[in-house]
């Protein structure tokens, strides 16, 4: 078997984004008649790998190698030709097109010059055959659910006829049936001598199908061997095991019996009928993989989405705020994960950003003292340790000093609990080490911090308690002495040997 | 025995499509039937011959501008020049038909100046990556300072059999119509016209499935040209002259003719045969409205809400789900 040439292989590739390395030396080979399982934790660097592997990015260094030959450039047109097709996690589909254009956009039949719609409708039919679509082929995309949605995404790839398949997070969006369905049509392909490459946060469907792994962990890889003999845990642990040095402040217990926060039966966005109590003076860390409610929760907490609960108390007053001037008004702030589109204006004065919070509690029409304005943001500046010019506009800074703006534009305001979402995403290690000082030194002053979090080491060092959520329920809520990164990840996927679940 | 049951689904797919489209322009249609019917009572004419084809002649270039600003809104764009260009058009047409040219050569030049100066905007558009309201307002300057140059007061003349031909009492309009409706559905059968919709509403998805965006794009900028000064030579046959600001009024109607048609400001949302019924339904309204004794001022007033109302409703249904 290994005299046979990989179908595809990527030989120490490695790449960087504004000089963040995301990928340093890194191999793979997609051998024909395998399932290859990729595996590794938010961020690190499967979907830039897949990017490199199908020519929509190219590498910085180490080359792609097709049937055994480097390729030199390698570029989206040249992979189709070369048989590898990709099921993205975006949909690449368009709605108003019905099932069969959609499966053959970008490769229809021609005859005369016109699209030939008898031979797509059979082509696409025997596509659709394969993974169990029987809805009508000329009804729109648009009418399907999103797991019918990735079903026309995984039969657009078999309309191809690939040599390589490679299909990241297929499951995400499917029911039981539709995972069924795909894991017989993977085993046939994988009949076929067709090369896979499976990508999935869900350890028991990589177990039953897989029959190799290639681990990464922050943009290296940690292992690449047959998964026969490696049991989940194994696999939990290559995934995080990584040493958290000392990045982290010492924990002390802050925390008060009183809540600060307490709903009950809350649903908002994907979240249902959760119930959480965030006591005053904690760290209350929220995990889970990316994309299963965190985010609905604290936008629902704050009044920035329509929220449902049962019972609620804020901050001491009785129900949700229901928006956020009255969520301000009851002493929540929320600093927002995208903070270039969501959290500063970024063409704006730093001085603005910082003011912005104070603008809406002014009197519409008070004239503005410029003076008060410069004085409180060079006060804010100094305790946050935001160095040089206020007047610059934002965007001049550092993403770890942005951070430190969306964050310190609340201050002045001395809420009573953060809302935080990913605060120390793309933040350099010395800011992350800040910010982790300042979080802490939050709730030892009394105050509630919920911290949602994709940086799973954060998550154990900082938290005084973590609620793990998956399909929009806590799964879990693991208590300082339960906090492990193996408990967190295997919570988070549902993996077998969970003990603490809730 | 499995291939004889998928070449029978095989040769039904083109056709369950295209029904499948009129599902969410049926109201438009019921519509527009009752406009229809009102103004058909209101003035029986209708009936007659010289009556239709006086009512397809003062539907036609509106007809033609809507498809001409649906199709760039289904790429995602939007053009503001339309009533400029159908000015070009129009003083071209009447400065050329009567001179060495002749009519066929003034013809040609016509289509060669749209497609020219629509795949010119849309190279501009797409390649440089600039807004489209941007570019085609500046456009419109340019393109209507040209029709000045060109004409710089109402003059030229249309021969007066190809007057008759298009804008007497034939129906030549409305068959005109058909074959650029038949054209259109041609287009649409192809796989560049086809990719317009991917590459209106998800330009990066049909981009990794291999459609060629850029090029989808700058073809619909041409298309768009090709209609608008086709419309503007419409024009000049109708009065006989060319006027190098007659076009003006019909940038804005060709927007609010493609809102009511159900085509989205997003890419990729609405039909052609949609825009064709709002267009339809906008000269259906004037018409009535005049019969119904509305003072100008008013019409305007009822055509603003309607039009408003007409992007409400579907909005509504969405919320309400």
């Amino acid at each position: 078997m290994l005299a046979t040439a990989p179908l595809l292989a990527a030989r120490g590739v490695s790449k960087s984004f504004f000089g963040n390395p995301v990928l340093r030396d890194v191999s793979i080979a997609l051998q024909p008649g395998r399932v290859h399982a990729l595996l590794g934790e938010n961020g690190a660097g499967k979907s830039t790998l897949i990017n490199l592997l199908s020519g929509a990015l190219r590498p910085d260094g180490g080359a792609i190698e097709v049937d055994g030959r480097p390729v030199s450039r390698m570029t989206p047109a040249y992979a189709q030709q070369a048989g590898i097709a990709v099921v993205q996690q975006e949909l690449s589909l368009t709605a108003s097109l019905s099932i069969a254009e959609n499966i053959g956009l970008g490769a229809y039949p021609r005859r005369f010059g016109l699209l030939d719609y008898p031979e797509l409708a059979v082509r696409a039919r025997a596509a659709c055959d394969l993974v169990g679509l029987d809805e009508p082929l000329s009804m729109p995309v648009g009418h399907l659910s999103l797991g019918r949605r990735q079903m026309v995404e995984i039969a657009k790839a078999l309309y191809r006829r690939p040599r390589v398949l490679i299909l990241d997070e297929p499951t995400s969006s499917l029911s039981a049936t539709e995972t069924k369905v795909l894991t017989n049509l993977l085993e046939r392909l994988r009949g076929e001598r067709i090369a896979i490459l499976y990508i999935s946060h869900r350890l028991n469907e990589v177990m039953a199908l897989c029959q190799h792994v290639t681990v990464l962990k922050d943009g290296t890889c940690t292992a690449d061997r047959s998964l026969e003999g490696t049991d989940a845990n194994e696999l939990v642990r290559l995934m995080v095991g990584r040493d958290p040095g000392d990045l982290f402040p010492r924990w002390q217990a802050s925390a008060l019996a009183a809540n600060a926060i307490s709903v009950r039966n809350f649903s908002a966005g994907l979240m249902r009928d959760v119930d959480l109590d965030v006591r005053t003076g904690e760290v209350l860390g929220i995990g889970g993989l990316v994309g299963q409610g965190q985010e609905d929760l604290l936008l629902g907490l704050y009044g920035a989405i329509p929220a449902r609960t049962a019972s609620a108390t804020v901050n001491g007053a009785l129900g949700l705020p229901g928006g956020v001037p009255k969520a301000n008004a009851l002493g929540l702030a929320y600093v927002p994960a995208d903070r270039k589109r969501e959290g500063l204006h970024l063409i704006h004065s730093i001085i603005t950003n910082m003011m912005l919070p104070a603008f809406a509690r002014l009197p519409a029409l008070k004239l503005r003292s410029r003076r008060a304005e410069r004085e409180t943001a060079r006060g804010l500046a100094a305790q946050l340790g935001i160095k040089g010019d206020l007047g610059r506009p934002a965007q001049a800074l550092s993403g770890g000093n942005q951070q430190k703006v969306a964050l310190a534009k609340w201050m002045p305001h001395h809420p009573l609990a953060l809302l935080l979402n990913d605060p120390t995403r793309g933040v350099d290690v010395e800011t992350k080490r800040e910010i982790y000082m300042m979080l802490r030194n939050f709730a030892a002053a009394g105050k509630a911090v919920v911290l949602l979090s994709s940086d799973t080491p954060e998550l154990v060092h900082l938290c005084d308690r973590v609620a793990v959520v998956r399909e929009g329920q806590i799964v879990a809520m693991l208590e300082r002495g339960a906090l492990s990164e193996e408990a967190i990840v295997s919570a988070a996927m549902g993996a077998e040997h969970q003990k603490v679940a809730a | 025995m499995s291939t004889v049951a998928s070449s029978r689904q095989a040769g039904a797919l083109y056709w369950p499509v295209q029904l499948r489209r009129n599902v969410g322009v049926r109201g438009l249609f019921a519509v527009v039937m009752a406009f229809l019917v009102a103004y058909g009572f209101l003035f029986p004419g209708l009936l007659t011959a010289s009556g239709f084809a006086k009512f397809t002649q003062s539907w036609f270039p509106l007809a033609l501008v809507a498809m001409a600003q649906a199709i760039l809104m289904l790429t995602g764009g939007i053009s503001l020049a339309i009533g400029a260009m159908v000015s070009l058009g129009a003083v071209i047409a009447a400065t050329t038909m009567t001179g060495p040219l002749g009519v066929a050569g003034g013809a040609a030049a016509v289509a060669l100046t749209g497609i020219g100066i629509g795949g010119a905007t849309g190279f501009i558009v797409v390649k440089l990556r600039l807004p489209a309201i941007v570019v085609t307002l500046a456009g419109s300057f340019i393109i209507g300072g040209a029709a000045l140059l060109i004409l710089p007061r109402p003059g030229g003349a249309i021969p007066e059999w190809l007057s008759d031909l298009l804008a007497g009492n034939t129906p030549a309009a409305f068959v005109l119509l058909v074959l650029i409706v038949l054209l259109w559905k041609l287009y649409l059968a192809t796989p560049l016209g086809l990719s317009l919709y991917a590459a209106g509403e998800n330009p990066v998805g049909a981009y990794r499935s291999g459609v060629p965006v850029d090029g989808a794009r700058v073809a619909a900028y041409a298309i768009s040209g090709l209609l608008c000064t086709g419309a503007g030579l419409f024009v000049a046959a109708q009065t006989g002259s060319g006027d190098p600001v007659i076009g003006t009024a019909f940038t804005l109607n060709s927007i609010a003719a493609a809102v009511l048609g159900g085509i989205g400001f997003l890419g990729g949302q609405g039909t052609m045969r949609g825009a064709l019924a709002g267009s339809l339904l906008l000269s259906l309204m004037i018409s009535v409205m005049f019969f119904l004794g509305f003072t100008p001022v008013a019409q305007y007033v009822a055509q603003g809400l309607i039009i408003i109302g007409a992007v409400a409703i579907p909005q509504f249904r969405k919320v309400q789900q």
